[in-house]
């Protein structure tokens, strides 16, 4: 399984050909309406003070999401970002925040960050959770932050996610333990989505 | 030999004469795994000029030898240079900085190259740009 990574640690990470020039830095990530994959990431120039680019860079052609950098082709491959964020949503601009439930109604909490998976996939695996005090019982000074999976089907109504009952059976506190969790379950988790 | 070792060798031309330059660096074409020129300075304060590797008669030992009739070229501003730059493997992970890179002076291809992480075969060289050198997953 390739490297697990929080959507927000993306944001700076600078997009790099093949032949090893920087092209830009990444805004942020803009994923499909079901949540399930990356779809692209609008963009930032590489100087200082340059601002937020006119164009974006979808999935198709991203050659592989590293942990050092998002490894291009070249540089055709960038689109209009306006075409690219028309139909989809950025992360920040709807998924963080967001209400996470289950079937049943059990409130969860909000989502603080989005768990992708690294190298060509470009899966969402999961989502780093502010819990809820129902859902995780502790101290009211010590919000606990858990990772819950994405589950296979996740359904986003609105402002809110809500998924399976059996998806939030089990949690993780943090990036390493939520890879172990999501690698370590059979079934679903091994291929990739459909 | 290695790229450290050439720097700072004297280019001479064969009818005589006081040495061009001394090598500041060499320029490598990442696509052909080669050096394509090799760079040089006249004294601390004169421009970098370049020849490139086809008037080259040999290099070492203890200076870089030009064919007859060479007229250097000054240097465009396009070089990257390949000692002290980052690597990134094609999956978009570092791998260390370029300590050091041996070439055979005969073919003036590039045969291995030392970084930081360890050694690198040259076959595995993808592209050399303004931010690293990207080479191919092992």
């Amino acid at each position: 399984m390739n490297e697990l990574m929080a959507a927000r640690s993306l944001t700076t990470r600078p997009v790099v050909t093949l032949g090893g020039d920087a092209v830009a830095h990444v805004k942020d990530t803009v994923c499909d309406a079901a949540a399930g994959r990356i779809t692209g990431f609008t963009l930032t120039g590489r100087g200082l003070l340059s601002g937020p680019l006119k164009e974006g860079l979808p999935w198709q052609a991203v050659h592989a999401l590293g942990h050092d950098a998002v490894m291009i082709r070249d540089r055709r491959g960038l689109v209009n970002a306006a075409a690219m964020t028309a139909h989809r949503q950025s992360l920040r601009a709807r998924l963080l925040g967001a209400r996470v439930l289950t079937e049943a109604g059990t409130e969860i909490g909000t989502v603080l960050d989005v768990v992708v998976e690294g190298g060509t996939g470009g899966r969402v695996v999961g989502f780093r959770v502010a819990a809820s005090r129902r859902f995780v019982p502790g101290p009211t000074r010590h919000r606990r932050r858990v990772y819950v999976p994405r589950g296979e089907s996740l359904t986003v109504t609105g402002r809110a996610l809500v998924l399976p009952e059996d998806a939030v059976r089990h949690v993780a506190d943090d990036l390493p333990g939520f890879t172990a969790l999501v690698g370590g379950v059979p079934g679903p988790w091994k291929g990739s989505l459909p | 030999m290695l790229f450290t070792e050439v720097r700072g060798l004297p280019v001479l031309v064969p009818d005589g004469g006081g040495p061009l330059g001394t090598v500041t660096s060499l320029t490598v074409d990442a696509l052909s795994g080669s050096v394509s020129h090799v760079r040089f300075r006249a004294g601390r304060f004169g421009r970098e000029k370049e020849v490139s590797w086809d008037t080259v008669e040999t290099v070492g030992p203890g200076a870089v030898r030009l064919r007859s009739a060479t007229a250097p070229e000054p240097a465009p501003s396009s070089h990257h240079e390949l000692l002290g730059r980052r690597v990134l493997v094609d999956t978009g992970t570092e791998h260390g900085t370029v300590l050091d890179v041996a070439f055979d002076t005969r073919t003036a291809r590039l045969l291995a190259l030392f970084t930081t992480r360890g050694e690198l075969p040259a076959g595995r060289l993808l592209g050399l740009g303004d931010y690293a050198l990207v080479v191919r997953e092992g």
